[in-house]
């Protein structure tokens, strides 16, 4: 399974309230917003909020780009795809293995 | 769709047998993955799969041995640090033994997962998805 984005990454950038409600936002958003505008949306210090969207960036689920003074932050969501194909993979995956199992069983016979 | 895969099946032979597949390390080996395993509560296990050019470590731990009945072991990917679950369940009904396989992931997370943020949009995971998809599209363009 080669990949372009890193699994654990995503896993770990979603496994955080804020961070799923910032992705959300800028989801919502369908355009991109400033660090100002976002950290307006929520209850935690804009150096929080650069620390939520650096792990998110780090996992590509945000790209961002300065525009004058102010830096924004653009939403990637490509990267839920390695979610979803995780899960077909193993889908699968188990069921090669119980066909293989079938087999085994009834050669034992 | 959430994260947990769930696989039944009914299999025409003894859970007695059933169970020696999935516990044994020299049958594991044969219709599985070859295998370092003994069905003991903390033994940490292995599964070498080689495929072509590619092989593929698996590590756990067994969580839950009921013989003949229940196996609960944790898989990891070597390389990476998600730690899911697989979880075997047999029962003896008239037409042999019925299987329910149970491989759980994303929700092994720590407090809330990834798959309630995807549960939070409306319509779940699939709309959420075929969202993002025209999203992705949108931008595309």
């Amino acid at each position: 399974m080669s990949k372009k984005y890193s699994i654990d990454k995503i896993f770990k950038a979603l496994a955080d309230a804020n961070r799923r409600e910032i992705f959300h936002l800028l989801i919502v958003a369908t355009s991109a917003l400033s660090l100002t505008q976002i950290t307006a949306e929520f209850d935690i210090s804009r150096q929080g909020v650069t620390k939520h969207i650096k792990l998110m960036e780090d996992a590509g689920l945000i790209q961002t780009h300065n525009k004058g003074r102010e830096r924004f932050c653009e939403v990637n969501p490509t990267p839920l795809n390695e979610i979803k194909d995780w899960l077909a993979v193993y889908d699968k995956f188990w069921d090669d293995k119980l066909k293989s199992l079938g087999d085994f069983l009834d050669k034992k016979a | 769709m959430n994260d947990k895969i769930v696989k039944e099946h009914q299999f025409a032979h003894p859970i007695s047998k059933i169970w020696d597949a999935i516990t044994l390390e020299a049958e594991i080996s044969t219709w599985f993955i070859p295998a370092d395993f003994k069905a003991e509560q903390g033994y940490n296990y292995t599964f070498k799969h080689e495929a072509e050019d590619q092989c593929t470590t698996i590590n756990g731990e067994i969580l839950k041995v009921n013989p003949t009945t229940e196996l609960v072991y944790t898989w990891v990917v070597e390389g990476t640090d998600i730690i899911t679950t697989v979880s075997w369940k047999l029962e003896a009904n008239e037409g042999g033994t019925f299987l329910v396989l149970e491989h759980t992931g994303i929700s092994n997370f720590p407090g809330e997962s990834a798959v309630e943020m995807f549960n939070s949009f409306s319509g779940g995971w699939d709309n959420c998805i075929s969202g993002l998809e025209k999203h992705l599209t949108a931008i595309n363009v």
